[in-house]
């Protein structure tokens, strides 16, 4: 054998190999089932928490290797990626495999029901009649008729008439449906992650946003603005929230295109953009503290506008208020009441941070200052979820195939069923009758039976 | 509250009808046979009418919601479906004897629902919607089917062990032949999951749907989310194991436990214990 030869037929064996390995259905179960077992992982180490709380619950060398092999985010994990993406591959190759099998078995093979036909049908049944050939076509054909509502067809051969019908031949399509179905669903998915974004925005009541805080990178500058015009909740007599709302504008070039009340599972979509109704709260507009300074004596009230330094008289600092907790807990896990943000800014130098509680002044000390909580008015605010994703219709679409695919799959089936009219060497009537399905078999021997059973007694 | 009552009674009828489906398979008596899928019938009925009578009375107390919302409705619920799916597939198969294999599953879950809080309480916003029902019902069929499945599955690998063993007693033959053909057995038991399958796919999308329209994201990975692809997954595998390779019998019934039991977890487990990191916690 030449070289070259020898070459190529070993590369049609690596081929073959490669294609084997995609095509097997060892490796559809074994796929399937490692993917269930590794996603049991990510629901026993919870995914995406802050740093933090792993290493409460874990010893730094523990969160360290899970951090390392990806189990802290695995669902986006390499490995789980590649399983994912082999699971496609595995598809894709089946698919390719089956098609000509498939197209096949759709394509009106045999109308004739000849010998070689009948040595494959394992219901085959002869019936002989004294009527005249015409009569017993006609009520024979009714009784099928009944059975398989499109019309048959109809071929004279070797001396006899033969009936072809059949029922169900696009149920074959299901395979392609279910299969193809995920890899659109795929396609969707990561559609909507490269080409999506997600996002998370607080507007206070009556002002207006026109970028959103992105969860990963940058943000994102819409083309637009979103405005709150007012925020409500309602609670039940228990306390619990019963409904909560965001009466939102959109507004483009000054003008108000669209105004909607958004609620929980009320989104408003603007330009494929959604504003999910996620979370709501306040926070103080201005907050007034007394000031005391050595030895307890009062400096005099300062009020604070959020987010604006202000001077501390005769202290030489400023201060800002710069965040809100409604419940603020303690390092020894104790509840403070509610606590303002405040950052302490001395001239040439960084700024310090602390947290001056509203209900215990006696904690509230910075250095030789000490703050007292005199009066807070708030504004209330709507925390929105943002989204833009452009790969979602494609995993609706995906799902309802999915759902029709298997429907098909599972309560449909294609049937073939045979009948020849015929003259034996008497010249009687002689009727042969037999059919053929690709699944639940069992309960289409019984379908036949039926039919069978009503040709015979035609007299 | 009337419906608690209604609910109360159910747990007793059910309770009845075990105990009728095992003597039924003790004594292999006609007639208690079908005084026992009768009494399971009475079952239903009371506990239908007794989850219709807390959707009417949550109406009267002005909350007005489907009762399908926390983990006492969804056991009665699901009670509820296991006992109808298999009645349906004990007219359809003629397969009385696997009742004493599944009936135990409404009995002890209507038991264990009744430990659990059964106050009627107002909605979360978060669950104000249209796809609640679909979502749930769906789902719970899925479950439910899945639970029969199991139970037949049992009662399969139990005949098929019995007949492997050495010789018994005469009173075991006899029971052994009164039980199913072991393959009408392995096909109830794939003919459940035939049902079971679409209807978990159906549910799982949509819920994805709801949490789409609710939160903006169809997929987040979180423990229930993954917990009802895992049990997909299984019923995945079986499905192409057995159409495409036909694995059957054993490894088939082996499978089908496998998967109730990812069930049983997707739907108690995650919420009782994978509530949380805390929950999870300790350094180890």
């Amino acid at each position: 054998m030449p070289e070259d030869t020898k070459k190529k037929e070993k590369q049609t064996n690596i081929v073959d190999t490669i294609w084997d390995f995609f095509t097997s259905l060892k490796l559809v179960i074994t796929l399937l089932l490692l993917l269930s077992v590794l996603s049991v992982a990510g629901t026993v180490i919870e995914q995406n928490k802050p740093i933090q709380e792993y290493y409460r619950f874990f010893k730094p060398e523990t969160v360290e290797l899970f951090s390392k092999l990806g189990l802290l985010d695995m669902y986006h994990s390499w490995w789980f990626t590649s399983c994912l993406a082999l699971l496609a591959l595995n598809i894709l190759a089946c698919t390719m495999e089956r098609y000509p099998f498939i197209v096949r078995g759709m394509r009106r093979q045999s109308v004739v029901l000849d010998e070689k036909l009948e040595a494959g049908l394992t219901n085959l049944a002869t019936i002989k009649y004294t009527l005249p050939a015409e009569t017993v076509e006609s009520r024979v054909t009714a009784i099928a008729g009944k059975n398989f509502p499109a019309r048959p067809v109809i071929t004279e051969a070797a001396g006899a008439k033969h009936l072809f019908y059949e029922k169900g031949r696009y149920s074959r399509l299901a395979f392609f449906l279910t299969h193809l179905s995920v890899l659109v669903i795929f396609i969707g998915a990561i559609t909507g992650s490269l080409a999506g974004f997600k996002g998370y925005v607080n507007i206070n009541e009556g002002e207006t946003i026109s970028s959103i805080p992105a969860r990963k990178g940058a943000n994102k500058d819409l083309n637009f603005s979103v405005k709150c015009n007012t925020f409500q909740v309602d609670f039940y007599p228990n306390g619990a929230p019963k409904d909560y709302r965001s009466d939102l504008s959109v507004i483009r070039d000054g003008k108000e295109v669209l105004r909607k009340t958004i609620r929980v599972n009320d989104p408003l979509d603007y330009e494929g953009i959604t504003f999910y109704q996620s979370s709501y709260g306040r926070l103080p507009n201005a907050v007034t503290f007394e000031m005391r300074g050595r030895g307890g004596v009062s400096l005099g009230n300062v009020s604070a506008p959020f987010g604006t330094q202000v001077d501390v008289p005769g202290g030489g600092i400023k201060i800002e208020v710069l965040d809100y907790r409604e419940h603020f807990h303690l390092s020894d896990g104790s509840e403070a009441g509610p606590a303002y943000g405040v950052n302490i800014i001395r001239p040439a130098a960084a700024p310090e941070g602390i947290w001056i509680s509203e209900p215990k002044p006696e904690m509230n000390r910075y250095g030789e200052y000490s703050f007292v909580v005199k009066d807070a008015r708030f504004i209330n605010y709507t925390g929105l979820q943002v989204n833009k994703d452009p790969g979602v219709w494609l995993v609706w679409t995906g799902s309802l195939i999915l759902v029709a695919g298997i429907m098909m799959a599972f309560f449909m089936s294609h049937k073939k069923f045979w009948i020849r009219i015929g003259k034996d060497k008497k010249g009687q009537v002689v009727v042969t009758a037999g059919g053929m399905t690709n699944k639940n078999k069992h309960a289409f021997a019984g379908e036949v039976k039926k039919l069978v059973d009503g040709f015979r007694e035609v007299s | 509250m009337t419906n608690s009552l209604l609910f109360g009674i159910s747990i007793f009828v059910y309770f009845f009808s075990m105990v009728l489906y095992v003597s039924y398979l003790a004594f292999r008596s006609e007639s208690l046979g079908k005084v026992a899928t009768f009494v399971l019938l009475a079952g239903v009925g009371v506990e239908t009418a007794a989850i219709f009578l807390r959707w009417y009375e949550s109406y009267q107390m002005g909350i007005g919601r489907a009762p399908l919302t926390n983990l006492y409705e969804s056991l009665v619920f699901f009670a509820l479906t296991i006992a109808v799916v298999y009645l349906i597939m004990e007219r359809k198969f003629g397969i009385k004897t696997a009742g004493a294999f599944v009936t135990p599953f409404p009995f002890l879950i209507m038991a264990y629902a009744s430990l659990n809080p059964n106050e009627i309480q107002p909605l979360v916003p978060a669950l104000q919607s249209n796809w609640l029902i679909s979502h749930v019902v769906t789902c719970f069929i899925g479950y439910a089917a899945f639970a029969v499945s199991f139970g037949v599955s049992f009662l399969y690998l139990f005949k098929v062990r019995a007949e492997r063993g050495p010789a018994k007693s005469k009173k075991g033959d006899t029971l052994l032949a009164y039980l199913p053909e072991s393959d009408l057995l392995d096909e109830v038991g794939y003919k459940t999951i035939a049902i079971g399958f679409p209807l978990l796919t159906i549910g799982i999308i949509t819920g994805a749907f709801w949490a789409n329209v609710a939160w903006g994201t169809y997929w987040s990975w979180d423990p229930k989310e993954t917990w009802s692809l895992i049990v997909w997954l299984i019923y995945a595998a079986y499905l192409h194991a057995r159409i495409t390779k036909g694995w059957k019998g054993k490894k088939a019934a082996l499978l089908s436990i496998v998967g109730f039991s990812a069930t049983l977890f997707c739907y108690l487990g995650v919420n009782l214990i994978l509530s949380g990191l805390h929950s999870y916690g300790g350094a180890s």
